[in-house]
């Protein structure tokens, strides 16, 4: 356990230094691991239910992600950023749910969930972006491809599509918190 | 969409926002440079700015609201994290709050019975009550702002120390004019500007500072 942590500390480090691979990494790490602790706190919430949630958190934790110090311990750090998160999206579902920060040590012991599932409210957003950057987010996303071929089919340069890819992020985030609400 | 697409896009994302303290320092310096140009060219520094500075009494009240503004920005700048809410402690906030209504009470029971009145309402209430809440908006922005790009998971305290922070400095910064050197003054009115514009910081903060 401590060693995983140590490497997402790592990971993160080197991510925010601009390696993309690094970052790709931790998030693929961390994800198992808030799967985990959003499907032990849902309480009566389906797994697809579930799994919006955690893209919840994900893009908060994406967004965000400036906010941790790299003297700091990147555990507290997430999962502070977790249970903002999933108080919030419970709350916006109707459920009051109470998330002592302790428990998640005891939900990290515990099987970390599997299995991704199709998620339906980040569709959703995406169909309330502008049309380009919805594009965007679905190409590099969905279909996997690389900014740079993105900037190719759209006729735009690697910079446009960085900054555009950014700001759709950001507005999901904003789209979010007012469907939520 | 599945999970492992959204990781494959934030993932190509590289563009990151600068980092807190950055982001705090190149707005409050600035802001604060303007409070103190403001003070200058529309009001005037004291005359006697020298010698008040070497008067412990008069001298206590740039001390302290400096020692609140320094204070509660740094507690700002820890509750924009989103694990600050269990780090920060606002213990030396109360205790600044100590001192000063110690110094009341000394200035109190050394006033001569007669003078207290006269001490305590000063001359130049209304500027004080009007400049610091004015001097404030700009420094409390920037806070509100460094707080909005960071994370704070308790919105409330963040806003609370926002505003202390802000409303702290211009206090200090308003105090290179003000020449009402009795504690019964200054802690009476400079406080309750500085209450004003915490309490509105603190209100505002529970709608803005939402991620």
């Amino acid at each position: 356990m401590a060693d995983q942590v140590d490497a997402w500390g790592q990971l993160l480090a080197a991510a925010n230094a601009g390696d993309a691979r690094a970052y790709a990494r931790f998030l693929q790490g961390v994800t198992p691991v808030l799967r985990g602790i959003v499907r032990a706190k849902a309480g009566g919430l389906g797994d697809a239910e579930c799994e919006d949630v955690l893209q919840e958190v994900l893009l908060a934790v994406h967004l965000k992600r400036h906010t941790w110090d790299s003297d700091a311990p990147v555990r507290p750090w997430l999962y502070a950023i977790t249970r903002y998160k999933v108080v919030d999206a419970f709350r916006a579902r109707g459920r009051k749910i109470d998330v002592p920060i302790e428990d998640f040590a005891e939900v990290l012991a515990a099987d970390a969930g599997t299995d991704p599932t199709e998620a339906a409210d980040m569709d959703k957003m995406i169909g309330m972006l502008d049309g380009r950057s919805a594009q965007i987010v679905r190409k590099i996303g969905l279909e996997g491809s690389s900014v740079a071929e993105t900037g190719q089919a759209l006729t735009m340069s690697e910079g446009a599509v960085r900054v555009a890819l950014h700001r759709a992020l950001k507005t999901l985030a904003v789209l979010r918190e007012r469907h939520v609400k | 969409m599945k999970t492992e697409d959204l990781i494959r896009a934030l993932a190509a994302d590289t563009v990151r926002g600068p980092d807190l303290r950055t982001t705090l320092l190149l707005g409050l310096l600035p802001a604060l440079a303007i409070a103190v140009l403001a003070v200058w060219l529309a009001l005037g520094f004291r005359a006697d700015l020298g010698t008040a500075l070497l008067t412990p009494v008069s001298a206590a009240r740039i001390v302290l609201t400096m020692l609140l503004g320094v204070i509660a920005s740094r507690l700002a700048l820890t509750l924009a994290r989103p694990e600050g809410a269990q780090t920060a402690r606002l213990w030396p906030l109360a205790a600044i709050a100590v001192i000063a209504l110690g110094l009341l009470a000394w200035a109190y029971s050394t006033t001569p019975p007669e003078a207290r009145q006269m001490a305590t309402v000063g001359k130049t209430m209304t500027t004080c009550l009007v400049t610091i809440p004015l001097l404030s908006i700009l420094p409390v922005g920037v806070l509100h702002y460094t707080l909005r790009h960071g994370a704070p998971t308790a919105p409330l305290r963040a806003g609370f120390v926002a505003g202390l922070a802000g409303s702290g400095l211009s206090a200090a910064i308003y105090a290179l004019h003000c020449t009402e050197d009795s504690p019964l003054f200054y802690v009476t009115w400079y406080g309750l500007a500085i209450a004003g514009v915490t309490l509105v910081s603190t209100l505002i903060s529970a709608r803005s500072l939402r991620w």
